[in-house]
C-alpha cells in the first residue's frame, strides 16, 4: 500500500511524483513504455531560433528528480483495471495488483487515424510512431516518405523527420470520405492552419504571410491560386489541394496514389499519379486516452477545442470521485510543458486533498503556472482551448455532462 | 471508396459495413459492434471506438455512446483474465 | 541489414558503444543493438510484416509505436500477445510472429477426413 499511486510516466506523472514525494508521500508510478517520459521522449522543437525543447533531456530531468525524492517506477508494466474499494484504490497490471490511498490518472492522448485504401499495410503509421522510431528508437521509418493530415503535429514532426535527412514527398489531404470530413476539405484545412499562425517562430507564419489571416474570400482566392507543386515548410511540400486517394503495395508500402482537387475539394479526374515511397505517416490528431477514466463512477464531457471526451474534474486536478486525480493530456490535448505544470498541481492537491497537508499558496500558484504555460504555449493544437478551459472551470453544473 | 476503407483493423470491417447495419437495423454502437465485430477484435476497438459511434450517431437514431469501458483496458494473459471477470 | 540506423544527429546525442546483441525471428537469427525494440529492430533488418491477420493472411507492420493498437503483437519467448514495440530485444530472445489460423475443416472433412 502507498499514499499516491500513478497511472502514467509522462511530463504531467512524473512531476506530480516529484511534488508528493518531496512532500513526503510513498509515491509509486506506473508506466507501459520501456523509458519514462512519455511521449515528450520524441519531442524535439526549435522554440526560438537555436532554441530547442528537446524532450529526452527533459524527461531526464524530470526522471532524476523523481529518483532523488524516492519515488518508485515501474516500467514495462500495463495497467488494465483500476477499482475503488472501501478506502483504498486498486490497480490492476501485468505484474500484479497494487495498493493506494490516492490514485492519479495520467495516461495522457492517444493518435486519432484517417482511414483510406490501404492503411493497413506494413510501412504506413502514425505520424508519432515515425517520430518514435527516429527520435527515441533512433531508426529511420524508412527513404522516403509521404504524410497525409495537415496540423500542428504533422508540421512539427515532418521537421524532425528532415533533421534525419529522411526523404518527403509533401504533407497531402486524406480522401474525402465520412470519417475524414473537415481534415480532407481543402477550405477547412487551410481555415484551420491559418489559426495555427502562432506557431510564427516554427516558419508556418510565411505561409500565413502569403494567405491573409481569417478573410474567407482572401482563402478561397488563395486556393484558386494555390501552386501545384506546393508551398515549403521546412524544405516539404504542403498540398492543399492534393489527396492520397489509396496507398498500394503486395506485401508492403510500395507507392500512393495522389489525385488533384479543385478549390471546393472534388477530385479532378484523369490527374491520378503514383507517388513511390516506402512509408506513410497518418496524422489525424490527438484525443486524451481516458479508457480507464470509463471503469469508474467519473463522468466525461465532450469539449472539442480540448480534443475529445475528457474527465470531468476541477482545475486543481482533482475530481468529483474520492482520492481521484488526473493531469496531462487526458484532460485535454496541450503541449508538454502544460501537462507538467498540470502534474505540479495535481502533486500538491492530492498532498492537501487526501492527506490533510496544509494548504499554503503552493496550490494557487502552482495553478496560475499552468495558465502561463497555456498563455504562451509555442505548440498549441486547437485556437480555443482557454474557452475550453473555462468552460469546464468556471461554468461547471451549467454544461451537460456525458 | 467506403468499401476499400477498413474502419477496424482488427477484425477488418469497412466503413460501408458498419453503415449500412447501423441504417438497416438502425440500433445502438455496442448492437452493431455484436453484429458487425468491428470494435470486438484484439486491441479492445482502441483505434476505431469513436469512428464506430460516429458512423452510428450518424446513420442510426440511436444516440447511447459506448464511452463506457468494460475492464481489462488491455488484453492480458488468460491467466488473469479469470481473475478480472470473478470479480 | 539496410542503413535505416541513425548514428548521428544535429540535437539529439546518439549513443555510440551499444552492444551486439542476436535473437530469432520465425527462427532466422538476426542481429540488434542493446536497447532496441523488437519492432524497431525487425525494421533495421529489413522487415516490416510483423504478423500475418489471423484470418485474412494479410501482412501487418507496426502502427502506432506506443503500445496502444496492437498490431504489432508477437509470441515472445512462448509468451503470446506481447507489443513488440514496446518490448526490448534480449540476448538470445525467440520471436514468433503469429500466422493466419488455418480454415476451419468443413464437416465433411472432419467425419471423413
Ligand atoms: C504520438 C504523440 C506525439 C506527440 N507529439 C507531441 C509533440 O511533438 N509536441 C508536443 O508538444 N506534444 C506532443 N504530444 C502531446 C503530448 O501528449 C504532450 O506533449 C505530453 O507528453 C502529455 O503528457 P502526459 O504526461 O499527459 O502524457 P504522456 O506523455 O502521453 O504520458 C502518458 C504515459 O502513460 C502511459 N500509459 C497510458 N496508459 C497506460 C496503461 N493503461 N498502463 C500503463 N501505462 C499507461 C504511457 O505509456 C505514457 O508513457 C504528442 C502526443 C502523442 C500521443
Ligand atoms: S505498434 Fe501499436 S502497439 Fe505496437
Amino acid at each position: 500500500m502507498v499514499d499516491l499511486l500513478i497511472i502514467g510516466a509522462g511530463p504531467a506523472g512524473l512531476a506530480a511524483s516529484i511534488e508528493a514525494a518531496s512532500r513526503n508521500l510513498s509515491v509509486t508510478i506506473i508506466d507501459e513504455f520501456t523509458t519514462p517520459g512519455g511521449r515528450l521522449l520524441g519531442q524535439l522543437h526549435e522554440e526560438e531560433k537555436d532554441v530547442w525543447w528537446n524532450g529526452v533531456e527533459e524527461a531526464h530531468t524530470l526522471h532524476e528528480k523523481a529518483q532523488e525524492n524516492g519515488v518508485e517506477l515501474l516500467l514495462e508494466t500495463s495497467v488494465y483495471k483500476i477499482q475503488q474499494e472501501d478506502v483504498y484504490w486498486s490497480t490492476h497490471t501485468s505484474a500484479g495488483i497494487y495498493h493506494s490511498k490516492a490514485l492519479l490518472i495520467a495516461t495522457g492522448a492517444t493518435e486519432q487515424s484517417l482511414p483510406l485504401p490501404g492503411w493497413t499495410l506494413p510501412g504506413v503509421m502514425s505520424i508519432g510512431a515515425a517520430q518514435v522510431m527516429t527520435n527515441v528508437r533512433h531508426v529511420k521509418p524508412g527513404e522516403k516518405g509521404i504524410i497525409i493530415g495537415l496540423n500542428a503535429l504533422s508540421f512539427a514532426i515532418s521537421r524532425e523527420l528532415r533533421l534525419c535527412n529522411i526523404d518527403l514527398e509533401g504533407f497531402f489531404l486524406p480522401p474525402d470520405h465520412f470519417l475524414t470530413t473537415d481534415q480532407a476539405k481543402p477550405l477547412s484545412v487551410l481555415n484551420n492552419l491559418m489559426t495555427l499562425s502562432h506557431l510564427a517562430p516554427m516558419n508556418w507564419m510565411r505561409l500565413g504571410g502569403k494567405i491573409a489571416n481569417n478573410n474567407r474570400w482572401i482563402q478561397k482566392q488563395t486556393l484558386s491560386f494555390y501552386p501545384k507543386r506546393g508551398i515549403n515548410i521546412w524544405q516539404t511540400p504542403v498540398h492543399v489541394r492534393k489527396a492520397v486517394t489509396s496507398i498500394n503495395g503486395s506485401t508492403q508500402v510500395e507507392s500512393v496514389t495522389v489525385v488533384d482537387l479543385r478549390a471546393d475539394g472534388t477530385m479532378i479526374e484523369g490527374s491520378e499519379e503514383n507517388l513511390e515511397v516506402d512509408f506513410v505517416c497518418i496524422s489525424g490528431g490527438l484525443a486524451p486516452l481516458t479508457e480507464l477514466i470509463g471503469l469508474t463512477d467519473l463522468k466525461l464531457i465532450a469539449i472539442e477545442s480540448l480534443g475529445g471526451y475528457v474527465p470531468v474534474h476541477f482545475e486543481d486536478m482533482r475530481t468529483e470521485v474520492t482520492d481521484l486525480y488526473v493531469a496531462g493530456n487526458i484532460t485535454g490535448i496541450e503541449s508538454a510543458k502544460v501537462a507538467r505544470a498540470q502534474g505540479v498541481v495535481a502533486g500538491i492537491s492530492a498532498c492537501i486533498h487526501s492527506f490533510n497537508l496544509r494548504n499554503d499558496d503552493a496550490l494557487e500558484i502552482a495553478m496560475e503556472k499552468v495558465r502561463k504555460e497555456r498563455a504562451e504555449a509555442k505548440l498549441q493544437f486547437h485556437p480555443e482551448i482557454e474557452k475550453g478551459r473555462t468552460l469546464l472551470y468556471s461554468e461547471k453544473g451549467e454544461v451537460q455532462y456525458g | 471508396m467506403t468499401k476499400d476503407v477498413i474502419v477496424c483493423r482488427c477484425e477488418g470491417t469497412t466503413l460501408e459495413e458498419i453503415a449500412t447495419i447501423a441504417a438497416e437495423y438502425q440500433c445502438s454502437a455496442r448492437e452493431v459492434k455484436l453484429r458487425t465485430r468491428a470494435g470486438m477484435g484484439y486491441c479492445g476497438g482502441r483505434t476505431c471506438r469513436g469512428f464506430i459511434d460516429y458512423i452510428v450517431s450518424h446513420h442510426s437514431n440511436h444516440q447511447e455512446l459506448t464511452l463506457h469501458h468494460r475492464p481489462p483496458v488491455r488484453p492480458i494473459p488468460f491467466a488473469l483474465f479469470r481473475e478480472v471477470n470473478d470479480e | 541489414m539496410n542503413n535505416f540506423r541513425i548514428t548521428d544527429h544535429p540535437i539529439l546525442k546518439i549513443p555510440s558503444s551499444r552492444s551486439v546483441i542476436s535473437f530469432t525471428f520465425n527462427g532466422v537469427n538476426y542481429n540488434a543493438l542493446d536497447g532496441d525494440t523488437i519492432a524497431s529492430a525487425l525494421l533495421v533488418n529489413g522487415i516490416r510484416a510483423i504478423r500475418e491477420h489471423e484470418e485474412s493472411g494479410q501482412p501487418r507492420g507496426l502502427y502506432c509505436n506506443i503500445g496502444h493498437c496492437f498490431e504489432c503483437r508477437v509470441t515472445v519467448n512462448e509468451r503470446e500477445g506481447q507489443r513488440s514495440c514496446i518490448t526490448k530485444v534480449s540476448n538470445g530472445m525467440d520471436v514468433q510472429s503469429s500466422k493466419k489460423l488455418p480454415t476451419p475443416f468443413k464437416k465433411e472433412e472432419a467425419q471423413y477426413g
